[in-house]
């Protein structure tokens, strides 16, 4: 079963790149004026991410992980190259364009959770419904139930656990059925037990479809991704994508 | 079918894509669990701290305000619009050679109307028993009491001989039943009737029966107080009236301020702009020490809404807004409490009433949002600097 012909990878990976790839780089870069000169966090990137697929973004500190989750999160525009998302443009858009554009795409989690203290968990899921289009209760309800969390809904954030508070920034992230989950080490601030139960909601996502991108120093995360895409200095060095070969195969 | 295809999302919700809002309005078919509104609120109590003290200060600023204009536009109007509405509101002096005989009053009162209280007065300075000099009015007591019916007097005359002592004059008398008193060298007794008392100038002086004032210094009357009923039109309008007809006499309105009274405004006037305009200049630097604190602190909190794909519109909109209801709540509070200092500086300094001018709550609303506004300004302007990437980023 394991065994490939490199025939049959090299299709598949043409498979991945051409069709329906959600995320598109062509040689992308981000530099930052700093005053020792330009920093060039990230270096002439170029890669696609499918539809569907669950990617790690690994990478010594200060390689520029977290450069390159804020240009697919249109939180930040590439210096130069071409960065497509769901078949659009991005590197041309203007500021309100990307938010727009940001609202309808991409949910964020963040390692710090970034909740807003003075709203109940439910309302801050609504908050990104608001922003987005309508607010709905019974949705946002429905969506901290699919993270577990359905009884803490009326809770401050400062009533919550931080895996609890995690679990409502992943609920927030979902709620509007964005195409594209980003998250920049969403495990760095929680303890063993709730990495785990991070860990099983991502991959809950994974099996419905969502595609993920995650930063993460940990292995262990890192491990649960289908493909990792490694950073070293600003420059990408992608891992071949073997899970999906291995599923082609079967 | 390739792997690829296996990877459409389940959706999450029934929610279509709606398009974006332009506004805040995006909520229709909420429950109002995040509404603009509930969120502005909580957003005010979380900071409580901020939100007080940037009350506070667009309050103080609202209530000097208040004060200063309700003050200054009913003091204006009572030195230049309104009569009195007590005593006399129309003087007639007969200038030169006019006698105001019998004949003269008779034809002034024809003039005015039937209605209209006429009280002639004529004055002269006699000595008293102890030497000290004193005004005597000599007065129609019946039209007096008319006219000053608000004076306060324990018994009014009603002998031909009998005289009211006004409260400062009857320190200069020995005797108050035989008041005697002197004028070009003849000397009258009269009996002190009653005292008078109204605060001004009438209490220095002592009123006598106009037959026997003018039996004993042989001075006739050069003053005719009037009173006009009806408002200030029928007031204008006797005194253009009288004008016409008696050219031989000078005839002034009498306002609801006297002159003396009327420099101390007018002195204030330009005070008030000045200090009106420094306490908003500083009120708006404290608003605006606020303010900034305050946005520095939600840095992270308007970041994370771009995230989520809150505009810039929508972010600045967001802060104004809450600057703006904390002005038009300190707007609000300040006019009332404004209100009561004005009354309360009125009553004091100028013993006429100063009611509040409803008028002036929409001056002041906006002289408040315009405050907050400009306080805003500048915090907004890190709004628009915001980056969430380096915000959120962790660090
Ligand atoms: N706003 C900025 N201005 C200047 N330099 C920056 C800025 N943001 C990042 N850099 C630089 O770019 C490089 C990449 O930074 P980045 O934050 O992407 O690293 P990272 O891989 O996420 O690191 P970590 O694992 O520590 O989060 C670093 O050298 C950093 O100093
Ligand atoms: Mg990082």
């Amino acid at each position: 079963m394991k065994m490939v012909s490199e025939a049959q990878r090299q299709h598949a990976e043409a498979m991945l790149e051409h069709a329906m790839p959600v995320i598109q780089l062509v040689g992308v870069s981000r530099e930052y004026a700093s005053r020792s000169g330009v920093v060039r966090a990230l270096d002439d990137a170029s890669f696609t991410i499918g539809a569907g697929e669950w990617v790690a973004i690994t990478g010594p500190s200060g390689s520029g992980k977290s450069t390159l989750v804020n240009l697919l999160g249109c939180l930040d525009t590439p210096t130069s190259g071409k960065l497509t998302i769901d078949g659009e443009e991005v590197h041309a858009m203007s500021g309100s364009e990307l938010d727009r554009f940001r609202a309808d795409k991409i949910g964020f989690v963040f390692q710090q959770f970034h909740l807003i203290p003075y709203l109940s968990a439910l309302e801050n899921v609504m908050l990104a419904q608001y922003f987005h289009s309508m607010t709905n209760a019974d949705d946002a309800r429905r969506a901290l139930e699919r993270v577990g969390l359905g009884a803490r809904a009326d809770h401050l954030p400062s009533e919550l656990s931080g895996g609890e508070q995690q679990r409502v920034c992943i609920a927030r992230a979902l709620i509007n059925d964005p195409p594209i989950l980003l998250a920049d080490e969403p495990t760095g601030n929680l303890d063993a037990a709730n990495q785990k139960i991070v860990a099983g909601i991502l991959r809950e996502l994974h099996a419905a479809g969502s595609t993920i991108v995650m930063v993460t120093h940990d292995p262990e995360m890192a491990a649960l991704a289908q493909r990792k895409i490694a950073l070293s200095h600003g420059k990408v060095f992608c891992h071949p994508v073997q899970h999906v070969v291995v599923k082609l195969a079967q | 079918m390739t792997a690829a295809s296996v990877a459409r999302r389940k959706p999450m919700s029934e929610n279509p894509d709606m398009g974006h809002p332009s506004g805040f309005s995006g909520d229709k078919k909420s429950n109002g669990a995040v509404s603009l509104p509930r969120m502005l609120v909580r957003s005010l109590k979380f900071r409580r701290a901020r939100s007080l003290s940037a009350l506070a200060a667009l309050t103080v600023s609202a209530m000097v305000a208040t004060a200063l204009l309700t003050l200054y536009a009913d003091l204006d109007a009572k030195l230049h619009r309104e009569f009195r509405s007590f005593g006399a509101n129309v003087v007639a002096t007969a200038s030169g050679a006019v006698a105001l005989d019998e004949g003269m009053l008779r034809q002034v009162q024809g003039v005015v109307g039937a209605d209209v209280t006429v009280a002639p007065i004529a004055y002269a300075v006699a000595t008293t028993d102890r030497g000290t000099s004193v005004v005597v009015a000599g007065v129609d007591f019946a039209a007096m009491q008319k006219l000053d019916s608000w004076w306060k007097v324990d018994a009014w005359p009603a002998g031909t001989n009998d005289a009211l002592l006004g409260q400062r004059a009857a320190g200069f008398i020995a005797n108050e039943r035989e008041v005697t008193l002197s004028y070009a060298g003849k000397a009258v007794t009269l009996h002190g009737a009653g005292r008078l008392s109204t605060g001004g100038d009438e209490d220095s002086r002592i009123y006598v029966p106009m037959a026997a004032f003018t039996a004993w210094t042989g001075v006739q009357p050069t003053v005719l107080e009037m009173q006009v009923p009806g408002g200030a039109e029928r007031v204008n309008a006797a005194i253009a009236a009288l004008q016409r007809a008696m050219p031989g006499l000078h005839v002034e309105p009498v306002r609801a301020l006297v002159a003396g009274e009327s420099r101390i405004v007018d002195r204030t006037h330009s005070l008030m702009y000045g200090a009106m305009l420094l306490i908003a200049l500083t009120v708006a630097i404290s608003v605006l020490a606020t303010l900034s604190a305050s946005v520095l602190e939600r840095r992270r909190d308007f970041a994370l809404m771009k995230a989520l794909g809150a505009s810039q519109g929508q972010l600045i909109g967001h802060f104004l807004l809450e600057a703006l209801v904390i002005a038009a709540a300190g707007g609000v509070l300040g006019y009332v409490l404004g209100s009561g200092v004005a009354w309360a500086i009125g009553e004091w300094n100028f013993g006429t009433a100063t009611l509040p001018r409803v008028s002036l709550l929409p001056v002041v609303l906006a002289l408040n949002l315009a405050i907050a506004a400009a306080a805003a300004l500048f915090p907004a302007r890190v709004l628009r600097g915001l980056q969430p990437a380096a915000l959120l980023k962790g660090e």
